[in-house]
């Protein structure tokens, strides 16, 4: 009984570990090569969720709601690289801050004007609304499943894009050293916005995939991003592999925290000083995590900068 | 003795030459109450007061961005410890205002020194995220420490500072004014002193601070506890100005705002906070007002305005508002050189 | 702001009204920008269907109605309160979802000698030992609707309940008033994060016990979530769940057929069977094309409580309005609204289900009533 719920939870924490990948993903390279402070990541996420949404609603097809979002957040990111991002390279932290933090409010009350104030209404499509066996008697919901296979084969394509091929290679040299990278001669301004606009897209994929299970309202990918931030912080900046690790290891202890902190305290302190401790520590576990990691190890686990 | 009293004099006197916009502003305030009386608008010496105390919070949070180069994403948490040390103590019964001040000052002092501590050992980025994860922490905290109301807060009197008595508004004010001209004075001579000169030399280039036989750690860590203790008095008066202390004092997003505050204003000025915070706080008080002249259907959604502005400030202001006066005052100088 | 804030119908209402006519001026504070935007809106649209039902007169003065928006922030709604009563003058103020909100604003409000009526909020502080005469409660105390699902669950024999609330002042309140008359097992008590997204953690947890029934407090957009991932993960095999404000005319737009059969308890619902309720409910329906909340009703009753007050004292004085609402029977989409000595409602709760109406829109149905005129548990503490 407590071995299925243990294997159960570990699902529920990858699949909250492989969405947060896909936030983190492009989030983690826009920081570590472009050195770039985006905030507005977030907003990222509640487009792709938006616009799958709508379009399922109308052509009554979730498939098809997401193949075709998936360009609609490329584009989105393409062009904010295009008319904001790309003239604030060269700012500093501080006021790239500023500038993004700005891009959040605009695309919430855009969001919020365009499709009104009220969460959209999105649900499960039919074919994954069922329910898979992960052990005998132990269902699992098959959407979930599909989200962790969704996530794991996409974070697979990144890893072989950015290992494999002649892009990738830029890619990784760009984030050992930009500078380095543009002085060979490697169009830096056209792969930067390449970058931001798949990293967009990869967030817009989670914000898609989050949409049928959360509700789809204003800022609800703001939660979101000061996770994947916790993620890339622990992982290392502008490290994929990293990302991933860390993505998994906040999943998981997240939501095997939530779960099984309360429990475990109640076993070393009394009862009603636990169910007050419990939460509250549930709450602050991933941020605990981060701050100890880097006190430890002030550049997270797997720097990608040649030091 | 008298030579060094001098020497305190000239920095002072040559401090109020070069930060003449931070006194202004100051003097603004101190008069304000003044227009208020006879305009009859006494609602805005509220707006001046919470423009004070945020404005005081950014001058504070300043001393580590903006002179130091260490981008703090959590001091909120200093202007919430300061606020529930108030809100404690009273709990407690005591009532003494100054009891409270000391009490917050002290304890941000700490906060300030384990939190400094841990989170210097990082830099760029990661203490940007350090400081923000410590700041989750607390905000956390508080929201479940039921004794102190959690996340419904704990209403509060006004603090008895003897023969101050604060339930009449304008000695609340002038008693945030008062704090404000010394908080304002105390980073004068800071940024002045051989201290603030050697903090802007670590964030200018650290190795060769070090190469002077310095410890740069030391100065960071001063600085930030210097800058934790102004937050925890903005958050003192904060609290005895709301009445009210909740765990949303602490929130990410005031962090945000400070840092926000700062930049609109311009880093590594005095004036800049201060400045930053009129501007920021009367944007929010107008916008809304103004959308819902020009188009009342939309006036709540004044953020879509809001949002863009700090953009093209960002984009077209380098140097923050101050930075913007300086170059209209350097452009109209060489207009007047030139027949 | 205050001009163009107030509805079109009051404006008109001014320019017909003879120039000396006495006239009142009401400061109503709601979230209108911001995630919980959609509440806000609700109330204010509320609160404009009331100015026309009256044909802009409260008590036969001239009414203007000035709306600020509080941006959910406490110290943004400290200022406007000040605004309210300094600058605007307002001779009173009203609305507030949010406790913590109603805790900053408490103070100033009742201290400047102004009536301040909540549309929503009620914490046990306010209902209990820092309760204050110019405070007035249109909604109820927080307490008062969970004790409501305590007692249905215990009179109906279940044996024993799961809860789930949020780690915050609010839930854990919520979770106590519900203790206070369910006297079966309490399976668990599970306190899930403030602003949760993903419940399936909790609800692997959940299916592991198989308790009888579950009972939650997940309001707003955490209701949504929760109850969309009880239906997707097929706990309705596993458990019963029963909430409380986790389904309202906010949430079921976007929960639609999932919410379908899910029993909640609530002071009011649009079915209630009463002439007030009846027109609110199908006017509003017109004018907005869907079913108000809760937090529209209660901003709807706030207003026809000011109506009354004023009809009832003949003036705009505080102490007098205050003695015609303390005396109660106020005519509201509720029926007539007794009050308690603490300024809080005396009412009726009932069980609700959602359920489809006859054009197939989910809305919420009476089943019976759990309640009649329940008083709160804070009332004994409150000395004026």
């Amino acid at each position: 009984m407590t071995m299925t719920l243990i294997l159960e939870q570990t699902f529920n924490g990858l699949q909250a570990g492989v969405t947060l990948f896909l936030v983190a993903a492009g989030l983690t390279l826009i920081l570590g090569i472009m050195d770039f402070v985006f905030l507005a990541h977030g907003a990222q996420v509640m487009i792709g969720a938006y616009a799958a949404a709508a379009i399922t609603s109308v052509t009554g097809n979730f498939y098809l709601g997401l193949l075709l979002a998936i360009p609609v957040t490329f584009a989105s990111g393409y062009l904010l690289e295009l008319l904001i991002i790309r003239h604030l390279y060269q700012r500093d932290h501080m006021e790239q801050v500023l500038a993004t933090f700005g891009l959040i409010l605009f695309f919430n009350e855009l969001i919020r004007i365009g499709f009104g104030p009220a969460a959209l209404y999105s649900d499960l499509p039919p074919s994954l609304s069922g329910f898979v066996e992960i052990l005998p008697d132990t269902p699992y919901p098959a959407y979930r499943l599909a989200v962790i296979l969704a996530g794991l084969v996409l974070a697979l394509a990144i890893h072989l894009f950015v290992s494999r091929t002649r892009v990738g290679a830029m890619v990784r040299a760009g984030a050992n050293n930009p500078a380095m990278t543009a002085a060979l001669g490697i169009n830096i301004k056209i792969l930067f916005r390449l970058i931001f606009a798949t990293g967009a897209c990869f967030a817009g994929v989670a914000g898609m995939l989050l949409g049928p299970l959360t509700s789809v309202q204003p800022g609800m990918g703001e939660p979101l991003l000061i996770l994947s931030l916790v993620v890339i912080i622990i992982g290392g900046i502008g490290s994929v592999r990293g990302a991933f690790i860390a993505a998994i290891i906040v999943g998981l202890v997240d939501t095997l925290g939530r779960v099984f902190l309360p429990a475990l305290l109640r076993l070393i302190i009394d009862q009603a000083a636990a169910d007050g401790a419990g939460p509250a520590l549930a709450s602050m576990l991933v941020y605990i995590l981060m701050a100890m990691v880097l006190i430890f190890r002030p550049t997270g686990l797997f720097p990608a900068k040649g030091s | 003795m008298l030579g060094y009293c001098l020497d305190l004099m000239r920095l002072g006197r040559d401090g109020i030459r070069d930060n003449r916009l931070l006194w202004l502003l100051i003097a603004g305030f101190g008069l304000f109450p003044i227009f208020t009386h006879f305009a009859d608008l006494p609602f805005w010496n509220d707006v001046a007061m919470r423009i004070m105390l945020l404005g005081m919070a950014a001058m504070g949070l300043n001393l580590v961005l903006g002179y130091g180069g260490m981008v703090s994403f959590g001091h909120a948490a200093f202007i919430g410890i300061g606020a529930y040390c108030v809100g404690i103590s009273q709990f407690y019964g005591i009532t003494n205002g100054w009891a409270h001040l000391l009490f917050s000052l002290v304890a941000c002092g700490i906060a300030g020194l384990v939190i400094g501590y841990l989170a210097l050992r990082t830099s760029g980025i990661y203490f940007i995220m350090i400081t923000l994860a410590f700041a989750q922490m607390l905000f956390f905290l508080f929201v479940s420490l039921e004794t102190y109301g959690g996340d419904d807060g704990m209403s509060i009197d006004r603090a008895d500072f003897g023969v101050v008595d604060l339930y009449d508004p304008l000695r609340l004010y002038f008693l945030i004014w008062i704090c404000l001209a010394l908080v304002g004075l105390a980073l004068m001579f800071i940024v002045r002193s051989r201290f603030g000169v050697t903090l802007r030399a670590i964030k200018s280039n650290e190795s060769r601070v070090e190469a002077m036989g310095l410890v740069p750690l030391r100065f960071k860590i001063t600085g930030y506890v210097i800058s934790a203790v102004i937050c925890g008095l903005a958050g003192a008066l904060f609290a005895s100005w709301q009445e009210y202390v909740s765990p949303d004092i602490m929130h990410w997003t005031r962090s945000g705002e400070l840092m926000i505050i700062i930049i609109l204003g311009g880093l590594a000025t005095l004036a800049g906070p201060l400045l930053g915070a009129i501007v920021f706080l009367l944007l929010e008080e107008m916008l809304p007002w103004l959308l819902a002249v020009v188009a009342p259907a939309y006036a709540e959604n004044w953020m879509i305005l809001f949002g863009p502005i700090l953009i093209m400030v960002v984009m077209f202001g380098r140097g923050g508002l101050v930075g913007l006066l300086d170059r209209w005052r350097a452009a109209n100088k060489a207009g007047r050189l030139m027949p | 702001m205050k001009k163009s804030f107030s509805s079109v119908a009051v404006a008109m209402a001014m320019m017909v009204a003879p120039a000396f006519a006495d006239n009142v001026k009401i400061g109503y504070m709601t979230t209108l920008s911001g995630g919980a935007g959609i509440i806000g809106k609700q109330m204010q649209n509320a609160v404009n269907l009331a100015l026309e039902h009256q044909g802009g007169k409260l008590g036969g003065m001239d009414a203007e109605v000035v709306f600020v928006d509080d941006q959910r922030k406490p110290d943004v709604a400290k200022q406007l309160a000040n605004r309210l009563l300094k600058s605007d003058q307002v001779d009173i103020v009203a609305g507030v979802i949010w406790s913590n909100l109603l805790m900053a604003i408490h103070k100033p409000v009742t201290r400047a000698d102004k009536l301040l009526i909540s549309s929503n909020a009620g914490p046990s502080p306010i209902a209990g030992e820092n309760c204050h005469q110019n405070f007035f409660s249109l909604s109820w105390q927080n307490d008062q609707t969970p004790e409501a699902m305590g007692k249905h669950m215990q009179d109906a024999g279940i044996k024993s309940v799961y809860l789930i609330a949020p780690n915050y002042q609010a839930g854990k309140d919520m979770l106590s008033g519900f203790k206070r008359h369910y006297k079966g097992t309490i399976a668990a008590e599970v306190y899930t994060k403030l602003g949760q997204s993903d419940f399936q953690a909790e609800l692997s947890a959940l299916r592991a016990v198989a308790p009888e029934t579950t009972m939650i407090f997940q309001p707003g957009g955490m209701g949504i979530n929760f109850v969309k991932q009880w239906k997707q993960a097929g706990m309705d095999q596993v458990s019963k769940l029963y909430q409380v404000f986790s389904v309202d005319g906010v949430s079921l737009p976007a929960l639609k057929d999932s919410a379908l059969g899910i029993l909640g308890t609530q002071t009011w619902s649009p079915d209630l069977d009463n002439a007030m309720n009846k027109r609110f409910v199908a006017d509003y329906k017109a004018k907005h094309g869907g079913y108000p909340s809760f937090y529209a009703a209660q901003a709807y009753d706030t207003i026809m409580a000011i109506d009354y007050a004023i009809a009832k004292a003949g003036s705009k004085d505080t102490a007098k309005m205050r003695a015609a609402l303390a005396a109660g029977g106020i005519p509201t989409t509720r029926g007539a609204l007794k009050m308690n000595s603490n300024h809080f409602p005396i009412q009726n709760i009932y069980l609700r289900e959602t359920v489809k109406d006859a054009d197939g829109v989910v809305t919420t149905k009476v089943i019976s009533t759990v309640f009649t005129d329940h008083a709160d548990s804070y009332a004994s503490a409150c000395k004026f």
